[in-house]
């Protein structure tokens, strides 16, 4: 049995990498484990590299640091260079193969593991839910009880279930993490992608254009158009948040959802009339 | 052929660095159709600041410069000095404009130079994770100040209302508010024209929606916005 393991998780602000480290280090705190969790963030809202870095030990932890990983979870391409130093040959890497590409690895991972947290999460349960997948396969791995790990992610990320719906499809996620077996696959190119290109919807009277690679999922549309004419589709924008699909049978082609749009995403025109 | 963007905007770095909602993104597509509907795109050069704003250093097609807590004004100032041609616009958050740099805002107007400054208020520090500001309403939950802000902090420092006061009497102060793009727009098109026809000093607070730092969805995120307009009348201010 190893006495110590050294993780460090990588990804972006705002993707969960702190609360799972937090989910994992509480848990083998209280079976009794000596832990130490360095969290290294800047003080940006999002986009910038998150980085966590774990020790669990049956023997006393005397310095914090580590110089080799044991384990090295990676969740987005971005975060990669802020690990490298950390990978050696040994270094077992788990990466969200639905958004990385094993070629985005370094040549010193030779042990390295996909799994599509985005995808399953996006397909089967709520597309938030994919740092629970990624936590629920970690917490599997490094021996944690399972019943003791959900009662923390629920403890820690109570609040942010706001209705029951939301938090048995959380379970789900977490649970099938646990589950997940890791497959021999080709994860040279990732399985989940944004949608790219133009959405163009035109009817006799009106044309509408959505650019999913632009379109965050805010809402604002939504709520601004008068008549209802828009909702949330199944189309992934560049954020894997839905994009919104329109009805221009009802459109009145007011424009209320250009002007506010504060990404350029969409625009609705009234046809010109040909003489 | 069908645009989702003004023709000044920065196509190929978008999407933006914005947060999804951002009501920067909002005044940027207004400030973007101004520019475009007076046709000085070449004419302009940008300067923003520190905070959220400094997001903003590709978002338009044209000559952009970044400096510090509110020392965009002077420096666009002098610029303007050497280069009286050219239309500057300077762009900053709340922090930068009624906090640590107040000082330049309020001399640049005292002295009527020729600048257009754009304040975006979004009611608190965004980029370092929407601590309690000036600009913050009482009552209002924050990180740092968990049961609401506190009334005897203030009651939300009304900035071009001070700036006002020492203002020279052909400076064009205005408040506005993403909520309305039309009278944005309208305003944004006034402040540039007053720097452009007049070479006198423009001053625009836009009151903006941070859905990232407030916690709110898009409806909540514009009735609060809403709610702003109480404190922060809306209008020309002089």
């Amino acid at each position: 049995m190893i006495d110590t393991t050294k993780i460090i998780l990588a990804g972006e602000g705002g993707q969960g990498i702190q609360t799972i480290a937090k989910v994992i280090t509480e848990v083998a705190a209280e079976q009794g484990l000596d832990v130490s969790y360095i969290p290294v963030f800047g003080v940006e809202q999002r986009g910038t590299p998150s980085v966590a870095f774990i020790i669990l030990s049956h023997e006393k932890i005397y310095y914090p640091r580590f110089d080799s990983a044991d384990y090295a979870i990676i969740l987005q391409k971005r975060a990669v260079a802020s690990v490298l130093a950390y990978i050696n040959k040994k270094t077992k890497v788990v990466f969200d193969s639905s958004t990385v590409s094993v070629r985005d690895l370094p040549d010193e991972a030779i042990h390295s593991f996909g799994i599509p947290a985005t995808q399953i999460a996006t397909e089967k349960f709520t597309p938030k839910a994919f740092n629970l997948i990624v936590a629920g396969k970690l917490s599997r791995v490094l021996n944690l009880d399972e019943d003791q790990v959900w009662q923390k992610i629920e403890k820690l990320l109570g609040k942010k279930f706001k209705t029951p719906e939301i938090k048995e499809k959380s379970r789900q996620a977490y649970l099938s993490g646990r589950k997940y077996i890791f497959e021999l696959k080709d994860f040279s190119r990732p399985t989940f992608q944004p949608a790219t290109g133009k959405i163009i919807i035109k009817n006799a009277e009106k044309t509408a254009q959505i650019l999913p690679e632009r379109c965050k999922g805010c809402g604002i549309c939504i709520v601004k158009c008068p008549v209802g004419a828009l909702k949330f589709s199944d189309t992934l924008g560049v954020f894997a948040t839905p994009v919104p699909e329109i009805d221009l049978e009802k459109c009145i082609a007011c424009g209320n959802c250009f002007r506010f749009c504060p990404d350029g995403a969409i625009a609705v025109e009234k046809n010109k009339k040909l003489k | 052929m069908l645009s989702t963007i003004p023709k000044s905007w920065n196509v190929k770095l978008k999407p933006h660095l914005f947060c999804p909602g951002c009501g920067h993104g909002i005044t940027f597509k207004q400030l973007g159709f101004a520019i475009d509907g007076l046709g000085i795109q070449k004419e302009i050069t940008m300067g923003v600041d520190i905070g959220c704003s400094l997001l903003a250093w590709n978002f338009l097609d044209v000559p952009t410069i970044q400096t510090h807590h509110g020392r965009t004004t002077p420096l666009l100032v002098g610029y303007k000095l050497v280069k009286p041609k050219r239309i500057v616009i300077s762009y900053m958050g709340d922090g930068a404009a009624w906090g640590i740099g107040l000082q330049n805002i309020i001399h640049a107007a005292y002295r009527n130079n020729p600048v257009t400054v754009i304040v975006i208020n979004n009611e608190n520090f965004a980029m370092t994770g929407g601590q309690s500001s000036y600009t913050t309403l009482p009552g209002t939950i924050t990180p740092t100040s968990p049961v609401g802000k506190s009334p005897e902090l203030g009651a939300g420092f009304k900035g071009p209302e001070l700036i006002r006061n020492v203002a020279h009497k052909d400076a064009y102060i205005a408040r506005t508010t993403v909520t309305n793009p039309i009278h944005l727009l309208s305003t944004l098109k006034k402040a540039i024209l007053a720097q452009k026809e007049n070479n006198n000093f423009a001053l625009v607070e836009v009151l903006s929606i941070c859905p990232t730092n407030w916690k709110t969805g898009a409806k909540a995120s514009l009735d609060m916005a809403f709610e702003m307009e109480k404190t922060y009348p809306i209008g020309e201010v002089k």
